[in-house]
């Protein structure tokens, strides 16, 4: 994991909002896919993840603090520093919950919760003979096409934790996807290659 | 149905809400929807609910079990979950109050040209019975749908099988969702 002084963050507001959105709803995914997997390094993320939002939250403050230029601004500026405050607790949430899998007390009820959910979580293995192998997430566009959102890559020993679009699915992959059930199932066939060609539409 | 049941029933709707308030608060200043952001406060006061409801249910499970802390794992979910819709609700709540946006989020904003909305589908509605697939919306008429509201139920990111009914809410994106409303056979009111 970098540094996060070395993290550069979008100069433009729109930019930072969308970026905390981002990794706000990649939080609450890795949070809950930890507890289903139990992956205390995935966990791990999570938390990591928290002081990423805090510095967009801190840009986003400053932003909004140094624009004051007479009494009513000031007063206009409370209400984002209240939306930054929520944002935060959001992270403070997922957090907390990814906490839950390090400290490894959970009931066996949730994980029967997260499979059970409308959209639930999928590790799906990439077999040599799929042709998703070698493609970048920005060409198979599965959200799209499958209708999972990739969350995470286990390659061999590391983890790509919120894989970008320039991503290439490797033979061996292991997959963490997000979707409903029937999605999932159809991106593991054609995971292990016996769906041959992706349907858009 | 038991409490461990009635217990799961109630988190699996409260994963499945918490998702969708993140969602749609964070779009609703995007897209500086009002709409939304009340869609959002409606989902909060679901959510406290449902919150309640677990709690009182996992300690009324507490007693029968030989070990009634095993049980707080249970209840930290819930308030979670609850803390998180809190949290969707806060960020929201910037366009129900501020009745001039302050820059930043009026920088937020900029350049969006799409609108975020609701959309009831009436009776008689050629989308009625209809599946996304055969709809096609986000090619025909430029609309993406996010969720679907059907009675206190909602459908989350629908994928291509889902099929649209008679008193469905849409909750969609598009450049021009007036499209959406005549097809749904909403009175669309002529803009000035």
């Amino acid at each position: 994991m970098e540094e996060w002084d070395e993290v550069e963050v979008p100069d433009n507001v729109k930019e930072i909002f969308v970026e905390m959105k981002n990794t706000a709803e990649l939080m609450v995914d890795l949070a809950y896919s930890a507890v289903l997997f139990r992956e205390k390094e995935m966990a791990e993320e999570v938390l990591e993840l928290e002081e990423y939002l805090d510095i967009l939250n801190y840009n986003l403050t400053i932003r909004a603090v140094l624009s004051a230029r007479n009494i009513r601004d000031a007063e206009r500026i409370t209400s984002i520093l209240q939306m930054a405050r929520s944002i935060d607790e959001i992270s403070n949430a997922a957090a907390d919950l990814a906490k839950m899998v390090i400290d490894e007390k959970l009931h066996p009820l949730i994980n029967e919760v997260i499979l059970e959910s409308e959209e639930t979580i999928g590790r799906i293995l990439v077999f040599p003979e799929s042709i998703l192998i070698g493609k970048t997430l920005e060409e198979l566009d599965l959200p799209t096409n499958t209708g999972v959102w990739i969350i995470a890559i286990r390659r061999g020993k590391r983890w790509i934790f919120d894989p970008d679009e320039d991503t290439k699915i490797m033979p061996n992959d292991i997959i963490i996807g997000r979707g409903t059930m029937t999605a999932l199932e159809t991106l593991k066939e054609i995971a292990r290659g016996i769906i041959k060609v992706m349907s858009n539409e | 149905m038991n409490e461990f049941e009635e217990i799961r029933n109630c988190l699996v709707e409260m994963k499945d809400l918490s998702s969708l308030m993140i969602d749609l608060a964070f779009s609703s200043v995007m897209y500086n929807s009002e709409d939304i952001a009340e869609e959002v406060y409606l989902l909060e006061e679901r959510m406290d609910d449902l919150t309640l409801k677990v709690k009182k249910l996992a300690l009324h499970a507490a007693k029968k079990e030989d070990d009634p802390e095993s049980l707080l794992s249970i209840i930290d979910l819930a308030d979670i979950n609850e803390r998180i819709s809190d949290a969707a609700y806060g960020v929201s709540d910037i366009i129900l109050h501020d009745i001039e946006p302050h820059p930043i989020i009026i920088e937020i904003m900029k350049d969006t040209e799409e609108e975020l909305g609701r959309v009831r589908v009436h009776k008689g509605s050629i989308l009625v019975n209809k599946s996304l697939a055969q709809l096609k919306l986000p090619s025909k008429i430029g609309t993406r749908i996010l969720a679907i509201k059907r009675g206190s139920r909602y459908i989350y990111n629908p994928g291509k099988d889902d099929t649209i009914e008679e008193g469905d809410v849409l909750i969609a994106v598009g450049s021009d969702l007036d499209k959406l409303r005549e097809l749904a056979g909403e009175e669309v009111e002529e803009e000035e």
